[in-house]
């Protein structure tokens, strides 16, 4: 499969509207007004939120890296649908579409991309290190692929435990070459871990497309030689994204069976701030963005459900308020305070380094 | 309302940058997310997409032109609305950017300056001040010199481990007059506790002004100018103390001999160049045709100098109060540098010895003079001294008369120089020699009449060979 | 007072522990079936079931980070490497995920877990499987770093290991399983940040860990017949180091040699070196001394091990040279 194949059929089709409408009708089919809309305002607030953030890096509020999720948001919410609570997501780097899926404040998102106190992580651990255990959230780790094992070691507690948890675990397409990913699968494969892995191939190993990082491009085709079951699809809808999902999240709690899922997606921005993304053809771009799940609702909304313009203005408008809030909040928010710094290191409290001779002045 | 759109920071690194090409204009509807313009940054050129919707007010800046960060670049609002309502128009706009933006700017330069600029200065004042306070709580400074550097005296000149240091200051020892016994002389612990034992040493403050391993004396020092204690970092310098080397036997005959020559012979010096060119080739022929020789230019000289002074005998002399007393023969004395000192074994009946048997005698004196293998006899009865300080470069130099003779050939180096000949300029290789004499024995002129000879016989030196 | 060897000292802490507390686990290669490379785990399968004593396939990243995963989770994984060399392929599972998650998360998780396995040259191994590997975990914040030296100590320090809330590399010996000793019947408990005093004595303090304390011990043994009375501090605990006991007996002996398996450059001889000049500086009648690997590394061959390891003679040595005895 090729890069311009990858991107669905109507996309490239010249009677696109008919094939289009047609398709976005099949897709819809049988959901209520009410639960297309739930879609659309929950992938618009990550939208939004990724767009505030983008503001606010230009603007000198952010520093480190920042990356987005805007094109993915579907996933983020059909996983938020497709779990039960107590269930576990452990992610990547770009993980504020989970934490805003998932529920976690945007105030405190915003506060830690900041870096303050009211942080998700207190401002220690900024857009590559989000965490909200509460709310499901296990990371938020940001060396490729080191998280693989670790979510394998969360699924072995479960099997430990018998707590009935699934644990799914994320990462991008770039991450499948990387020797944790093999290590972890092996475990999960030989150990029968209540696990579901997920690859959200976004087409680009930062700026190198994945047939040059990949020897064969399906990348399910590796689930034989762990012992998963496999799954392979495009992302066009919040839906069709949840049942398939939730297949996968059913086996790994009903038969204890990992199962490695490949979603076919696309990030219309860069790998992160500093990335102008010249790699890839304006035409590629367009032609996924008629397929942007976040796009797709929207039409659908106005063609199938006939939702008026104002209505959806609306919500929009809702959505950037709640977001320009949260980074008002964010960037009025304190720092955090020099102590904090001692914190969270050592389990016993407050460390302040070793030895006598290395200790900030002043601590005993 | 209408909003003003800024230039965006688009890497973290990015400070400034520039509208390369709007893809706006004024009266375009926008929607967000819409490529509004292309933006150079330090790191690549890059779409800028729309965060706001609106129409095209107004384009505050031209393509080209580079900007700071959050300049405003752009006005949107509703049609027909007035861009300057919303505080927009290029000036105006700018204020309230402007208001964060000095600060802005002002830290990264405040962040790049802070390693460097509070450093050097307070924390080498501190080092300083440190550095004196240690002095003087190691050393307590003896009242009489209280106002010169006196924690010079053993501040950390005297090598001693810390422990043993700490001891001397808690028991009020001078560390200078405790003997170390640790490598390098360093004072341990167990050197203090056996000077504890022995009871308390005075400390007077004389101490500090008396015997041989004194430092230069606090007084020396320009008085509370510490200043002179201090590089331009304001390190102190480091001191180290004076060593006191015994005597051996030899460092005390050369200084009572000198000092006896330089106090009773009232020295003349005359120095002669001489053109050595002939001598240098003789030497190399000599050196080839000659089995099992190797003769050096200095072997020459002292053939030379003994020749000379068969016609010289006034040279070969010596002074006493009942008269002068010319030598019969000729031995030259060769001056042989060792360790520490030298000695002058001499070439007996020089005059009469071919090269080759010159340069073996030269050669085994001083071979044996090294291994210190050589007799009494064979070190003294010298009636004239050459001494040879070209192989070091000297050009020329005075020496001193030994007792018991009245002249010594000081002899510099063989150079190559330019030397006016028949009123052209030609390459010659010359040597200085200094006949530095008794003027008690011989005056100056007999001194140059015996250079001229020695001249002659080392530019003419086939006469050597006979 | 039962005499046992260090590796049933470590299976009976583990055992005791299992018994104790239902989240203790025990997970590596070969450490079910087969009883332990080393034998550390003998009778823990037969005695607790596979769920308890799991035995994985080679992928120390893989089972580092199921530990770690774990842990997370509440449970008390003890991770066995059949060697700490191989714990350098597990190493960002160490250093990125064990070590950093409490502070990454703020708070919201703990990786409470003993990463545990021998450590250091044993006998003519070759370069990469003679390695020490304090040196590069003791330079990290987050972890807790453990070297043993007796049963008495293994025991004592391993069961404290394994209920500190925080990640703790335990550091054993190869060389040192068969070493007896007498370790008492009741539970007990050694605390970290402890260092024991192995032999007492007043005129140089030797500071040593793990396979470097029967080093020290011989050393100071060879000092005695020569009037050289030194006190041996085994550290047992290297971070978190008892810099006190260190420093006490310094300001006794004014002298100090470290006697240790590793290279000399930046590692914790270097350390305590440094914590020494800064704390005792007003004490010390000599140079501090490190006795360690040379900075090479290690051979096959037997006389070039030899070479380069620590020996009780390059100890006395240093010994001498501290105490200025020739």
């Amino acid at each position: 499969m090729t890069q311009s194949e990858a991107a669905p059929d109507a996309a490239s089709d010249s009677t696109v509207d008919a094939a289009y409408e047609a398709k976005l009708r099949a897709d819809y089919d049988g959901q209520s007004r009410e639960d297309v809309l739930r879609d659309y305002r929950e992938m618009l607030r990550i939208r939004r939120f990724e767009e505030a953030a983008a503001r606010a890096y230009t603007r000198g509020k952010i520093s480190g890296f920042l990356h987005l999720y805007i094109g993915q948001e579907a996933i983020a919410i059909a996983t938020q649908q497709a779990m039960e609570p107590g269930d576990r997501v452990v992610s990547t780097y770009r993980t504020h579409g989970f934490a805003i899926a998932l529920g976690s404040d945007p105030k405190a998102c915003a506060a830690e991309l900041f870096g303050k106190a009211a942080g998700l992580v207190g401002g220690v651990g900024g857009s590559m290190h989000f965490f909200d255990k509460e709310r499901g959230l296990w990371g938020g780790y940001a060396i490729v692929g080191n998280h693989i094992p670790v979510a394998a070691g969360h699924a072995f507690a479960s099997q430990y435990t018998g707590d009935g948890r699934v644990t799914l675990c994320f990462m991008g397409d770039g991450a499948v070459g990387i020797g944790p990913v093999h290590e972890g699968m092996t475990m999960a494969g030989i150990m029968k871990l209540p696990i579901v892995f997920v690859v959200e191939n976004n087409q680009y190993s930062m700026g190198t497309p994945l047939k040059r990082t990949l020897p064969v491009e399906d990348i399910t085709a590796r689930a034989a030689g762990y012992g998963f079951a496999s799954d392979r699809f495009h992302v066009t809808s919040v839906q069709e994204t949840r049942r398939r999902l939730g297949e996968a999240v059913e086996r790994a709690r009903k038969e204890g069976r990992p199962t490695l899922l490949e979603l076919i997606t696309y990030r219309f921005r860069g790998h992160s701030m500093s990335d102008p993304a010249k790699y890839r053809q304006k035409e590629e771009v367009e032609r996924w963005r008629l397929n942007d799940p976040l796009e797709r609702t929207l039409m659908a909304l106005k063609t199938i459900y006939q939702v008026p313009e104002q209505e959806l203005d609306a919500i929009d408008e809702t959505i950037v308020a709640e977001m320009d809030a949260a980074y008002d909040f964010a960037d009025k928010a304190p720092a955090p305070a020099p102590e904090a710094r001692f914190e969270n290191v050592m389990a016993e409290g407050p460390y302040y380094g070793d030895s006598a001779t290395t200790r900030p002045a002043g601590v005993e | 309302m209408a909003t003003v759109v800024t230039l965006p920071r688009l890497s973290d690194t990015m400070e400034e940058g520039v509208i390369a090409k709007w893809r706006i204009k004024v009266g375009d509807k926008v929607k967000r997310g819409q490529v509004i313009a292309d933006i150079e940054t330090d790191k690549a050129t890059m779409e800028f997409e729309s965060f706001d919707a609106g129409t095209v007010l107004k384009l505050v800046t031209p393509e080209g032109e580079a900007l700071p960060v959050g300049a405003p670049i752009a006005v949107f609002g509703q049609p027909g609305e007035n861009p300057d309502a919303a505080g927009a128009p290029a000036p105006k706009a700018e204020q309230p950017e402007q208001a964060d933006k000095p600060e802005k700017a002002a830290e990264p330069a405040k962040a790049a300056a802070k390693p460097v600029e509070p450093r050097p200065q307070p924390e080498s004042q501190d080092e300083v001040k440190a550095a004196e306070v240690s002095a003087a709580a190691e050393a307590p400074a003896p009242k009489a010199t209280s106002t010169g550097p006196e924690g010079q005296v053993d501040r950390g000149r005297i090598p001693a481990s810390p422990v043993a240091r700490r001891l001397a200051r808690e028991h009020d020892l001078e560390l200078a007059q405790i003997q170390g016994s640790g490598p390098h002389g360093r004072v341990v612990k167990a050197d203090v506790e056996q000077a504890i034992a022995k009871g308390p040493t005075a400390r007077p403050a004389a101490a500090a002004a008396t015997g041989p391993s004194e430092h230069v004396p606090a007084a020396s020092l320009p008085p509370g100018s510490h200043a002179a204690e201090v590089d331009e970092y304001g390190r102190p310098y480091i001191s180290r103390p004076d060593r006191t080397v015994k005597l051996s036997q030899m460092r005390k005959t050369i200084a009572k001999r000198m000092g006896q020559a330089k106090r009773e012979i009232p020295h003349i010096y005359l120095t002669m160049p001489i053109v050595m060119d002939k001598a240098v080739a003789l030497r190399a022929e000599f050196n080839l045709s000659v089995d099992g020789t190797k003769a050096s230019l200095n072997d020459l000289v002292i053939l030379a100098a003994a020749r000379a002074l068969r016609k010289h005998p006034r040279v070969n002399a010596y002074y006493t109060d009942n008269g002068i007393v010319e030598r019969g023969d000729v031995h030259v004395g060769v001056a042989v540098a060792l360790d520490d000192g030298l000695i002058v074994p001499p070439v007996r009946f020089a005059d009469q010895k071919t090269l080759k048997q010159i340069s073996i005698d030269v050669r085994d004196l001083g071979t044996r003079a090294k291994e210190k293998t050589l007799k009494p006899e064979e070190l003294t009865g010298s009636t004239f001294t050459v001494s040879n300080l070209g192989m070091f470069g000297i050009e020329e130099f005075c020496a001193i008369v030994n007792p018991g003779e009245a002249a010594i050939l000081a002899v510099g180096a063989v150079q190559d120089e330019a030397v006016v000949e028949d009123g052209k300029i030609v390459a010659r290789k010359r040597m200085r020699v200094t006949l530095c004499s008794d003027h008690r024995v011989f005056d100056g002129a007999e001194s140059a009449k015996y250079l001229q000879t020695l001249r002659k016989l080392l530019e003419s030196p086939l006469a050597l060979l006979t | 007072m039962p005499i046992l060897q260090i590796r049933q000292a470590i299976r009976d802490a583990m055992k005791e522990e299992m018994e104790r507390d239902e989240r203790v686990f025990l997970m590596g290669e070969e450490v079910g079936y087969y009883n332990g490379a080393y034998k550390c785990s003998e009778g823990l399968l037969d005695h607790f079931g596979p769920k308890r004593v799991i035995d994985t396939p080679i992928t120390e990243t893989g089972f580092a980070g199921i530990g770690i995963g774990a842990a997370m989770c509440g449970l008390r994984p003890i991770v066995e490497f059949m060697t700490f060399n191989f714990s350098a392929v597990a190493f960002d599972q160490i250093l990125n995920n064990a070590a950093k998650l409490r502070h990454m998360t703020h708070g919201q998780f703990g990786v409470p877990m003993v990463f545990r396995g021998p450590n250091a040259a044993a006998h003519m191994l070759g370069s990469t499987h003679s390695q020490a590997f304090e040196h590069f975990y003791a330079h990290i914040p987050g972890l807790k770093v453990i070297a043993i030296a007796t049963p008495y100590d293994a025991k004592g320090l391993l069961k404290t290991a394994i209920r500190d809330e925080n990640p703790v590399l335990f550091l054993e010996s190869e060389l040192m399983y068969s070493v007896k000793g007498e370790v008492p019947e009741e539970e007990y408990l050694i605390p970290f940040g402890q260092a024991d005093i192995k032999r007492p004595g007043d005129a140089v303090t030797v500071i040593t860990w793990g396979q470097g304390v029967p080093v020290a011990l011989k050393a100071a043994e060879l000092a005695a017949a020569e009037d050289l009375s030194c006190e041996v501090i085994d550290l047992r605990s290297i971070r978190p180091m008892d810099e006190a006991a260190i420093i006490a007996s310094v300001k006794k002996t004014n002298r100090a040699v470290v006697v240790y398996h590793g290279w000399p450059q930046g590692g914790v001889g270097c350390d305590i070196v440094a914590r020494i000049q800064e704390l005792a500086f007003d004490d010390l009648d000599a140079p501090v001394l490190r006795v360690c690997y040379e900075d090479l590394p290690m051979p096959y061959a037997e006389n070039l091990e030899n070479l380069i390891l620590p020996s009780p003679e390059r100890a006395l040595a240093a010994i001498r040279r501290v105490a200025y005895k020739r």
